[in-house]
């Protein structure tokens, strides 16, 4: 819907057309006075059409000049928005850059540190170690463990809590 | 910039030159500014009525459109665009200095009734008859006449009246709806129509 200013403007541009220019119209109280009104916004539209011509821009080759110049400056030295924008933009790699770094420092030192300190890597003993309880009704506190380095080719039997030396351990 | 350079850019189209600037070309942009400076000019000169001041503005704006160019997307023509620019730059510079001059609110809340009785604020035609009003003096009333608008109302009817700009582009130029375009037109008419009745009526 629009105001009567809007359908006032438009009538005077001549916009209106059809149902709105009819109904406007209509709407008007004294359409004599509405048309003399109409007469004197054309009369100042013609006048300052004719009266405020673009005036003259003086010296037109020197005004690009001094707008060439400005630019250079402007160009050459860091301006506000450049620094604006660069602090932004270092801000945001930075931060991913050391967050990178400091995961690929973690991962390392987990992957060294962590392989360096696994017991099958460390010893050269292979632990495998055989718990077992030697004829519990005699010993029954008695354990067996057996140790082996397969490099060596060696393979050790230990055992703790024995009361008697069964008879399957006897040498033969 | 080389005359012959200039002719030979006089088949470019303005969105050619834009996407050269966009890539640092500086020449391109020299042609920009020839082809629109003396309107952009006139423009400015016909809201602030001050050629030095007028000249500063088209340099600030000229200036501001090229920091900005890489913004241009093409949507609407470069000279709407500028014009845009334009605007934004004078109007806040008459803000600024109406505020710095202790100046009270612009006419933009003035209604019709205020401000249609002529004959309360222009002087008597017969005081000024057309035989012996020197156009300068004639300018100079509607510099007048025209400073006390509203920047807003002011750049409303001189896109309208002088640069013949459709609704939609001063709309799109000021950043707000036709509907407030048609409105301040209505406005800025009616007022000058009180100031200036006695001028139009006896040319």
């Amino acid at each position: 819907m629009k105001t009567f200013e809007e359908n006032w403007t438009a009538w005077l541009d001549g916009q209106l057309s059809g149902r709105e220019l009819a109904e406007f119209e209509a709407s008007l109280p004294d359409k004599a006075a509405a048309e003399a009104e109409k007469a004197n916004a054309r009369k100042l539209g013609a006048l300052l059409k004719s009266e405020l011509g673009a005036p003259q821009l003086r010296n037109e080759e020197f005004f690009t000049r001094q707008l060439r110049e400005r630019i250079m400056r402007e160009s050459s030295g860091p301006s506000v928005e450049h620094e604006a924008k660069a602090s932004t933009w270092w801000t945001i790699p930075r931060l991913l850059w050391m967050g990178t770094a400091s995961l690929a420092v973690f991962l390392i030192f987990t992957v060294f540190v962590i392989r360096d300190k696994n017991p099958a890597e460390e010893s050269q003993y292979l632990t495998q170690i055989l718990n077992a309880r030697v004829d519990p009704g005699v010993s029954p506190n008695a354990t067996v463990s057996m140790f082996e380095a397969k490099q060596d080719r060696v393979t050790v039997l230990w055992t703790e809590g024995l009361q008697s030396l069964p008879a399957d351990y006897a040498a033969k | 910039m080389q005359p012959e350079a200039t002719l030979a850019q006089a088949d470019v189209s303005d969105l050619e030159l834009v996407t050269r600037c966009q890539n640092g070309d500086t020449e391109a942009f020299d042609e920009l500014v020839t082809r629109y400076r003396t309107r952009v000019f006139g423009m400015i000169y016909n809201m602030v009525h001050s050629e030095q001041d007028a000249w500063d503005l088209a340099q600030d704006s000229f200036l501001k459109a090229w920091k900005s160019i890489k913004r241009f997307r093409g949507r609407s023509s470069f000279y709407t665009w500028i014009y845009r620019i334009v605007m934004n730059v004078t109007i806040d510079w008459l803000r600024k200095k109406h505020i710095k001059g202790g100046g009270g609110e612009f006419d933009d809340a003035i209604q019709l009734k205020e401000v249609e009785p002529a004959s309360k604020t222009v002087p008597k035609s017969e005081a000024l008859p057309h035989e012996i009003m020197q156009r300068s003096e004639v300018r100079a009333r509607i510099d007048k006449a025209i400073a006390q608008l509203s920047p807003e109302h002011r750049a409303v009817i001189l896109m309208k009246e002088i640069e013949e700009m459709q609704y939609h582009e001063i709309a799109e130029t000021l950043g707000c709806s036709i509907g407030t375009v048609m409105s301040r037109l209505f406005y800025a008419r009616k007022k000058l129509q009180s100031l200036l009745r006695d001028v139009y009526e006896n040319i």
